[in-house]
């Protein structure tokens, strides 16, 4: 070749290399004398883990593998290496917009139909709400996750999640897949049809319905080209067709075994790919599963849902069921033989998944099947399994160094790789945050939905980082538990009963002073909540 | 000498007709040939009952029956005593949903100065219905808030609410929190509220002694200030005295407790309604002496827990512990169904003639009545039932009703719709013919 | 050998052939009921004798019956025994009850929110009732499709459905739907309908779009049928609402209508005729009495309560004579609950109407049993017991028909669900120590 062809070549090349390629190469690893349990091969009882450049690039034992020249050599000794785990479905870091005010009479529960008022937003995408904090991925590592699937929850048409690997606060740099799948509710919109159950399951049918003869009539015209009126553009549907008709992976949440049959009918009628979350009752209709192959992202919330007879029984057979019979939901699956993933969705508080874990393990899930239902099978069931779940060569480097058996209840993550970045973990300091804020006292509450404005009163006793107290209105009394103050955040649960009927609501939100600020979310939705202190010379 | 008998047995007669005749026309009506259940004493299998003006002058198996006595024909029937309602809205409910026919609840918390009896509607469409199926007596019942007014008693006759009040005030309405209940799951209400209820009832109390003694203070002084008039001090004065009933609605077993503490500690006469969770705390409720009138049994069981059956065993378990019993409609619309309630318990496990018993002499004797109702004995008023069968049992029909002596007109909203349209199906049999 | 022994062996052998095959196909029990009163309802009564139920159909009835092999035997004596009873009207077993966002939604079906761990099952069944149509709510003048379903308690939501059930769309007319007791909502205005006249003019508006939708699609049909359809030729869009009403006036749904007054009854009669639909029942219909005629001559039956009135100006003219009343002037009667708590106690309410008009005890029964039955179309498997109708049985310690009874058995397809004797026992053994939980992965 010529001389200036080549240069334009190499120039080309540099230039295009310096576009696409990352900011910067990475540190070349290497572990050395841990344990290794790569998953989907042997354990390793003396190994070496070579990372370079965000990926691993082999694996051995030791005196098998040679050290690179240009690896840090990292001591792990007494260490064991895990994949990093992955939360096949969470709804962290995520923004949502404010809620337009609604102008007074305007609120009405139309007799028609009114699509321009459709307040379903499938095209929502959860990678554009994203807020990631330090704090919290400080706190994911500890508990050794690395990869979050990320969600948008509120709604019937939830909007569409991204997989992030925890590596950093810049979104762009996070992803590792964008979007993965359309998230469905089983819920109802409150002042809009659909307002029940039922009209939920008929809204999914005629929606899904309205998918296909719209992407039928598209491709009608299409064929023709002309000779037909264009239709209407229509950006719900256009969001949706990916999922409806090309079959694009689509999560039910399902919140009982009602749901889960519920899913699988809608699954059944449209051919759709669906994936099941949640399900913590599975193990009750495990023949009908079998049948449908359905992925599974099973939830480690072990609470029974209300429509459980175990709830309607009183709250000491709710308290017993949830420490003894929903705990074996994951063993029960793996006894019937069916593939599932573990998540966190439904808990409250994140790192009581740890603990979540272990009570499945106690209640019989082997310990093995747990490691792979954070690893492997999630990362099979969210089709990213050629470059995540495992320790392979040529896979990202997403690894956790253990001092113990990955679910061990003495067991520290001491660090942890993602993308092949290390993140040392600070040793915890005792359970509060030095600054934790005083919040006992009575505050004066506004909560504000759609609906409009609501005034409560707050009463709230703490102890230490952990909070109860009583919300007060002219609806009633109702209880708040499960409160944990941590530094400067806050969430607690409310038990609230209106008009007879209880919906549980959970708080995350931040305190200030005299100030508390956050969201409430319960099955319907999301609403602002801000509260000040009533001062005592006042009360 | 026959002029002096004469003469004295006319003074005599005179005197006996002055005592008796205020209202009545001293007219005697026999009824015969029924079967009579007198609720006190023996069932007489086939006898008379002789009533003399508004009152039971005698019955028995052959009383000797004055000339000129209206004879009404009871062969083949019961004779029962008239049915007393232990709470009822009966007179103060038209048309549940409707605000404006409702006057039993009154707004805010503390309320011991309004009385139910002063809210009658004489001419409420309800009344009719009850009485045609032998109730012949209620306890109306204001409701809601804390203190909730005063009930009185009424019969079930009368043109205007002077003529129906038997009695008023007969208890002062206190209510504890009911059980919350969302299906049968039962929310922990914080105890504290009960308690605190009680706390709050003690200081009403004390604070109305308090205001009895300035003002006897102040009567016997001229120159200590006489306390301003307060109205809801001057209404619980009678309580606080021990004068005035407590009827206190209470359900749980814990809130029973605390009832009962309460009422001991502070030496008052009670009643105890509703007691959804009584046979938990039977004993006790015996040994307090209080007795309990039941609320509907057309209600779930306050929590899951408690069994499907709880309300309908409740009243057997607290009258066989010994407690004095009895039944209520707790309702305007449905006040007809009283005996049917009774029935239930006695579905459940209550002797059958004690579930008669509750609704007959035993609310008579709670509401310190007995003396003049609540069976049929000689001396007291007139409210005699005649039924086709067993009073409590569905497929009965009454025939007549005594109300103090007269007989009830059994007419009533039901009656009349379906005479006006049978007509129409008559008039139309007519055409076609 | 005698011929009668000679028949009793041959019956014995012929049932203990049914009893080990029968199994294999149907998921029924095996139950035989011995020397109780038996009141078939249909057939008369039997003052001592006995019922047969193999693989959850009833194989006999008589007197004296063997206990085939395996067969558990029940002792009823001294117990009435009737049909198990049927609720044609309420809302229990459903995760919701009305789909208030619009006015008109006949395409929400209540088949897809079934809750079969509804503890109001277990109340229905502790007073005598084997089976429910279970609606949707009177908030819409047209509301959704209903569901039948047997109590089974404990069994998964698919096996309470009975398929042989007439399937039902749920109307409204009056207070309800109109929201009358609703002030208007987040200060704006109130929702249409907010009239009787609306209430009619939005049925009519949605029946009039339902038969156009169904003409353009005949129409495309037939199109598409043509020698050369134009190649621009394209279905109409499936609409999940207006092909519900189409099935309504296609005859494949029929109407069961919550009403109150006589007149708006009457107008919605003529509106079924102006559409060619069929009504199946008018619900509640407090004055029922009042269009006997009507009813009796558009072959329109009614669900109502025997004595709840007077809690809404509507129901302000409801007699308690309605039931009686009507029945004998040739209108199909049912006694309903409306909901969890007088489910248990219909029983009592067909008792009341010998008191309040006079009927008899088989046509008092009748109101709860054969009568539902028949109106939601089930009357060849339930409401009597008969020979080949399904073992739903239900067994009273007194009368059913007296205020003194009580439920003390309620067996559906030959399976006992509910024992007050099994249950008092478990209530004091569970008093004395911890209950045992059902664990995944166990057996129930």
């Amino acid at each position: 070749m010529e001389t200036s062809k080549k240069l334009t070549a190499l120039f080309i090349a540099l230039f295009v290399g310096a576009v696409l390629s990352p900011a910067e190469v990475l540190p070349t690893y290497a572990l050395v004398n841990c344990r290794i349990v790569p998953v989907t091969s042997p354990v390793i009882e003396k190994g070496v883990v070579i990372i370079r450049d965000g990926l691993i690039e082999s694996i051995g034992a030791i005196g098998k593998i040679k050290i690179p020249e240009d690896a840090e050599v990292i001591e792990a000794e007494g260490m064991t290496a895990f994949p990093g785990l992955i939360l096949a479905h969470t709804s962290l870091f995520l923004e949502l917009p404010k809620e337009e005010r609604p102008v007074p009479g305007e609120a009405r529960m139309p007799s028609e139909p009114q699509p321009e008022k459709k307040v379903q937003n499938p095209g929502l995408r959860a990678f554009n709400l994203l807020k990631p904090k330090k704090t919290t991925i400080d706190g994911y590592h500890r508990i050794g996750i690395t990869t979050v699937l990320v969600a948008p929850e509120a709604g019937i048409f939830a909007g569409q999640s991204v997989l992030l690997n925890l590596n950093g606060e810049k979104p762009e740099a996070m992803v590792v897949k964008n979007p993965v799948a359309l998230h469905i509710n089983f819920v109802t919109e409150r002042n809009s049809y659909p307002s029940s159950l039922m009209g939920t399951v008929a809204f999914l049918k005629q929606s899904f319905l309205d998918a296909e003869y719209y992407s039928s009539y598209q491709s009608h015209l299409a064929r023709l080209q002309k000779g037909m009126k264009r239709p209407e553009y229509n950006p719900f549907l256009e969001a949706i067709i990916p999922y409806v008709i090309e079959k694009k992976p689509i999560v039910f949440t399902c919140g009982n075994q009602e749901d889960i049959k519920r899913a699988l009918r809608l699954q059944d009628e449209f051919k759709l790919n669906a994936f099941l979350s949640g399900a913590n009752e599975a193990w009750r209709v495990a023949d009908l599963l079998k049948k449908a192959q359905v992925p599974l992202l099973v939830s480690l919330d072990f609470r029974p849902p209300l429509s459980s007879e175990y709830s309607q029984r009183g709250e000491e057979e709710r308290k017993k069921a949830e420490k003894d019979i929903y705990p074996a939901n994951p063993q029960a699956l793996s006894k019937a033989g069916l593939k599932f993933a573990l998540t966190s969705s439904g808990l409250i508080d994140p790192s009581s998944f740890q603990k979540n874990v272990r009570e499945a393990i106690k209640a019989g899930l082997p310990q093995e099947e747990a490691l792979k239902a954070l690893t492997i099978t999630p990362a099979q069931f969210l089709g990213v399994d050629s470059v995540l779940g495992s320790l392979e060569p040529g896979k990202i480097a997403n690894l956790i160094l253990a001092n113990g058996e990955i679910f061990g209840e003495k067991t520290e993550v001491e660090k942890v790789f993602v993308d092949g970045v290390l993140f040392p973990i600070e040793k915890k300091a005792a359970e509060a945050k030095p600054t934790a804020a005083d919040i006992a006292g009575t505050w004066k509450a506004t909560v504000r939905t759609p609906m409009g404005e609501m005034e409560m009163t707050m009463e709230l006793e703490q102890e230490g980082s952990q909070v109860k107290g009583f919300m007060s209105s002219q609806m009633g009394k109702w209880e708040i538990k499960d409160g944990i103050l941590s530094g400067a955040e806050l969430t607690f649960t409310l038990a609230a009963t209106i008009m007879g009927e209880t919906m549980e609501m959970a708080f995350s939100g931040k305190t200030e002073k005299d100030t508390i600020e956050g969201t409430i979310s319960s099955a319907m939705g999301n609403a602002e909540f801000r509260a000040t202190r009533i001062p005592k010379a006042m009360e | 000498m026959k002029k002096r008998i004469l003469f004295f047995s006319l003074i005599i007669g005179l005197t006996v007709s002055a005592f008796f005749g205020t209202e009545e026309a001293t007219t005697y009506i026999a009824i015969k040939g029924a079967h009579i259940i007198p609720v006190v004493g023996e069932d007489i299998p086939e006898g008379t009952i002789l009533i003399n003006g508004n009152r039971i002058e005698g019955l028995g198996k052959d009383i000797p029956i004055p000339p000129g006595a209206k004879i009404v024909d009871a062969s083949g029937l019961y004779a029962y005593p008239g049915m007393i309602d232990g709470y009822c809205y009966l007179g103060l409910s038209e048309i549940g949903s409707i605000a404006a026919t409702n006057d039993y609840r009154e707004t805010g918390r503390i309320n011991p100065q309004v009385k139910a009896t002063e809210a009658l509607r004489p001419d409420s469409m309800h009344i009719p219905i009850a009485r045609a199926n032998g109730i012949t007596a209620a306890l109306v019942a204001p409701s809601g808030g804390f203190i909730a007014g005063q009930s009185g008693l009424i019969k079930l006759t009368g043109w205007t609410p002077e003529e129906m009040v038997i009695r008023s005030p007969v208890a002062m309405q206190v209510e504890f929190p009911a059980m919350i209940r969302a299906g049968f799951r039962r929310e922990e209400a914080p105890r504290e509220e009960a308690s605190k209820q009680v706390v709050e009832l003690k200081d009403w109390l004390n604070k109305a002694r308090y205001y009895q003694k300035r003002k006897e203070a102040a009567a016997r002084n001229l120159l200590l200030p006489f306390p301003e008039f307060d109205e809801t001090l001057e209404s619980l004065l009678p309580v606080a005295n021990g004068d005035l009933p407590l009827m206190i609605s209470v359900q749980a077993e814990k809130d029973i407790r605390a009832a009962i503490k309460f009422v001991q500690e502070e030496k008052l006469k009670a009643i105890f309604y509703g007691v959804s969770q009584g046979w938990k705390v039977a004993e006790e409720i015996k040994k307090a002496d209080i007795p309990v009138v039941f609320g509907s049994l057309n209600n779930m069981p306050p929590s899951w827990e408690d069994g499907y059956d709880s309300l309908y065993r409740n009243p057997s378990v607290l009258q066989k512990a010994g407690v004095k019993i009895a039944f209520s409609s707790q309702s305007a619309s449905s006040a007809k169904d009283l005996p049917y309630h009774a029935a239930k318990a006695a579905a459940f496990g209550l002797d059958k003639r004690e579930a008669l018993n509750a609704v007959t002499i035993y609310p008579a004797q709670i509401f310190g009545v007995s003396d003049i109702m609540g069976s049929l004995e000689k001396g007291k008023l007139a409210n005699i039932v005649l039924a086709d069968g067993d009073l409590l049992e569905l497929r009965t029909s009454v025939h007549k009703v005594f109300i103090e002596g007269k007989e009830a007109d059994l007419s009533n909203r039901f009656t009349e719709l379906l005479d006006k349209f049978k007509k129409r199906d008559e008039e139309r049999k007519l055409e076609e013919k | 050998m005698k011929e009668a022994d000679m028949n009793k062996k041959v019956l014995a052998f012929f049932l203990g052939t049914i009893i080990t095959i029968i199994p294999c196909f149907s998921a029924g029990g095996n139950l035989l009921i011995k020397n109780g009163t038996i009141l078939t309802v249909t057939k008369g009564s039997l003052p001592k004798g006995d019922i047969l139920i193999v693989g959850g159909v009833i194989r006999q009835i008589g007197e004296n019956i063997e206990a085939p092999e395996g067969v558990r035997v029940i002792d009823a004596s001294g117990k009435y025994v009737i049909p198990g009873i049927i609720d044609s009207h309420t809302h229990i077993a459903l995760s919701g009850t009305n789909e208030m966002g619009e006015a008109i939604t006949p395409e929400v079906n209540m088949s897809e929110v079934i809750q079969a761990e509804d503890l109001s099952i277990f109340t229905a069944l502790s007073g005598g009732v084997t089976m429910v149509h279970t609606m949707h709510g009177s908030g819409n003048p047209i509301g959704g499709q209903n569901i039948t379903l047997k109590m089974k308690w404990g069994r998964p939501a698919e096996e309470l459905i009975v398929p042989q059930a007439y399937k039902t769309l749920k109307f409204a007319l009056g207070e309800n739907p109109k929201q009358a007791s609703r002030p208007a909502f987040g200060g704006g205005s109130q929702r249409y309908p907010a009239s009787r006249m609306g209430v009619n003019a939005i049925i009519r508006k949605k029946l009039l779009e339902a038969k156009n939708y169904m003409l353009q699609w005949e129409r495309y049909l037939e199109a598409k049928k043509s020698k050369n359809p134009p190649k621009t030729l394209f279905p109409p869009r499936k609409d999940l609402r207006l092909e519900a009403l189409a099935e309504l006036l296609r005859g494949n749904l029929l109407a069961r209508c919550h009403s109150y007054r006589a007149d708006e009854s009457l107008e919605f009669i003529d509106l079924s005729k102006e559409f060619g639909f069929k009504i199946a029942c008018f619900e509640h219909i407090p004055e029922a009495f009042k269009i006997t005629r009507e009813l009796r001559r558009e072959g329109i039956g009614i669900s109502v309560f025997l004595d709840n009135w007077a809690y809404k100006v509507e129901a302000s003219e409801g007699i308690a004579y309605s039931a009686a009343y009507c029945t004998r002037n040739g209108v199909l009667v049912s006694i309903n609950s409306d909901g969890g708590e007088r489910i248990r106690r219909l029983f009592n309410d067909a008792g009341k109407a010998m008191k309040y008009g006079g009927l008899t005890e088989e046509e008092a029964l009748k109101l709860i049993t054969i009568n539902p039955a028949i109106q939601l179309g089930v009357e060849k498997i339930a409401g009597s017991l008969e020979v080949g109708k399904h073992g739903d049985v239900a067994v009273f310690n007194e009368h059913p028909l007296s205020a003194y009874t009580r439920c003390e058995m309620t067996i559906v397809e030959g399976d006992v669900y509910f024992d007050r004797n099994q249950y008092l026992k478990e209530r004091e053994d569970a008093e004395k120590r911890g209950k045992d939980m059902k664990k995944p992965g166990g057996e129930k």
